[in-house]
């Protein structure tokens, strides 16, 4: 085969003769004219081989190196969501420990009856800490099922949704609590419970199953949220989907304060002398 | 014989320089290997059948390379991505199947 041209069905070419004709095109050429110096030929001979080698190596390692580096990538990621999340605790309790000498130092200069007035308005509104005698609601997802043949996640009807503490909690309100937790986070009035993918949000904070919903009110309170609608709901849950469901009166709970509700309309009434250090809060 | 030490040669200065790739090269790497195999196995064959060329091995290595880099290149640019460096893979690929059956043939008669 001397002839160098492609034919018209390229593919064919390369399936039954996979070999570059050019080989075939210089052989005969060296045949015609004699071979060519062999030192030079030689010497670019190694250089390319060197190269291929050096090439073939380069990738192996690249490739081993790929995988690692993309775990790397996530642990480093999970480490600092990690400290992130220890951050934010720390600034929490020392949010709250300022929040408490405000109180102290307010408590101080206020007379009697304005002090008694601020603390309920406070404890009505989620801003101080509160404690009293209550009930706690336990709710969790129904375990997980996995289909044996395939080894897939079956859908899961037990999970617990937003919609699921959003209902418990306004049950709760209605039987007459005062104040309502959900796995420790306060709850105000403007407070959120929602779903993000499969984790529920309350106030942009990941609570995760079992919840404990905990609310302080009248002593009927745990009778009269199991006798409500929802109350009788929730049990039918647990023979229909498996969902884990439990309402017990407990005494001498403690709620904690939420966070700081932001002031968007109020302002200072009088600009205060000393700079705060937190700024426009 | 030289030609394996050759190939020796590189691979062990692969390892002992360990160069970090740049990372604009990085998506050129793995095609340039098909490429490079494609040359190596081409060149196997042709000494087998006794027609090897060095200057014919060395401008199809090279021509190899810089093509499926033009490539992959050119796929980027035109945002249909892998799909132009599959076509490079397929057609390599199949080259190197055949070079390897004619190899066998000659090594082992079969």
């Amino acid at each position: 085969m001397t002839d160098t041209r492609l034919r018209p069905d390229f593919l064919t070419e390369l399936f039954s003769d996979a070999l570059d004709p050019a080989y075939a095109a210089a052989a005969a050429r060296r045949d015609r004219q004699g071979a060519a110096e062999r030192r030079l030929s030689l010497v670019l001979r190694v250089v390319t081989l060197v190269a291929v080698g050096f090439l073939l190596a380069v990738a192996y390692r690249q490739a081993v190196a790929a995988e690692p580096e993309s775990e790397r990538a996530r642990a480093g990621l999970v480490d600092e969501v990690r400290d992130r999340r220890a951050d934010t605790d720390r600034l929490q309790t020392e949010a709250d420990r300022l929040r408490e000498e405000v109180a102290r130092q307010r408590d101080a200069a206020l007379a009697g009856s304005e002090v008694a007035q601020l603390r309920n308005l406070e404890a009505a509104t989620g801003l101080g800490k509160v404690s009293g005698d209550g009930a706690v609601v336990r709710v969790a997802d129904a375990p997980g099922s996995v289909d044996p043949v395939t080894g897939k996640a079956n859908a899961n009807l037990g999970q617990v949704h937003d919609r699921d503490l959003q209902s418990i909690v306004n049950a709760l309100w209605e039987s007459g609590a005062e104040a309502v937790a959900v796995n420790g986070q306060r709850l105000t009035a403007t407070s959120t419970i929602r779903l993000a993918g499969s984790a529920i949000l309350v106030d942009f904070r990941p609570v995760s199953s079992p919840y404990e919903i905990t609310a302080i009110g009248p002593d009927s309170l745990a009778r009269d949220f199991e006798n409500s609608p929802t109350g009788r709901r929730f049990k039918r849950y647990i023979g229909a989907y498996g969902m884990g469901f439990e309402v017990k009166p407990r005494s001498d709970l403690t709620l904690p304060a939420a966070a700081d509700p932001q002031l968007r309309y109020a302002t200072p009434l009088h600009p205060t002398p000393t700079p705060s250090a937190t700024g426009g809060r | 014989m030289i030609a394996v030490l050759a190939l020796v040669a590189g691979i062990a200065l692969g390892i002992f320089f360990e160069p970090t790739v740049p990372a604009a090269l990085q998506p050129y790497l793995p095609i340039a290997v098909v490429a490079a195999l494609d040359a190596v196995f081409g060149g196997i064959r042709a000494r087998l059948d006794g027609i090897f060329d060095d200057k014919q091995f060395v401008i199809s290595f090279i021509s190899n390379v810089l093509v499926a880099a033009l490539i992959v290149y050119l796929g980027d640019q035109l945002g249909v991505g892998g799909q132009l460096s599959t076509g490079v893979v397929v057609v390599l690929g199949v080259r190197i199947f055949g070079n390897v059956a004619a190899i066998r043939r000659h090594l082992f008669r079969a």
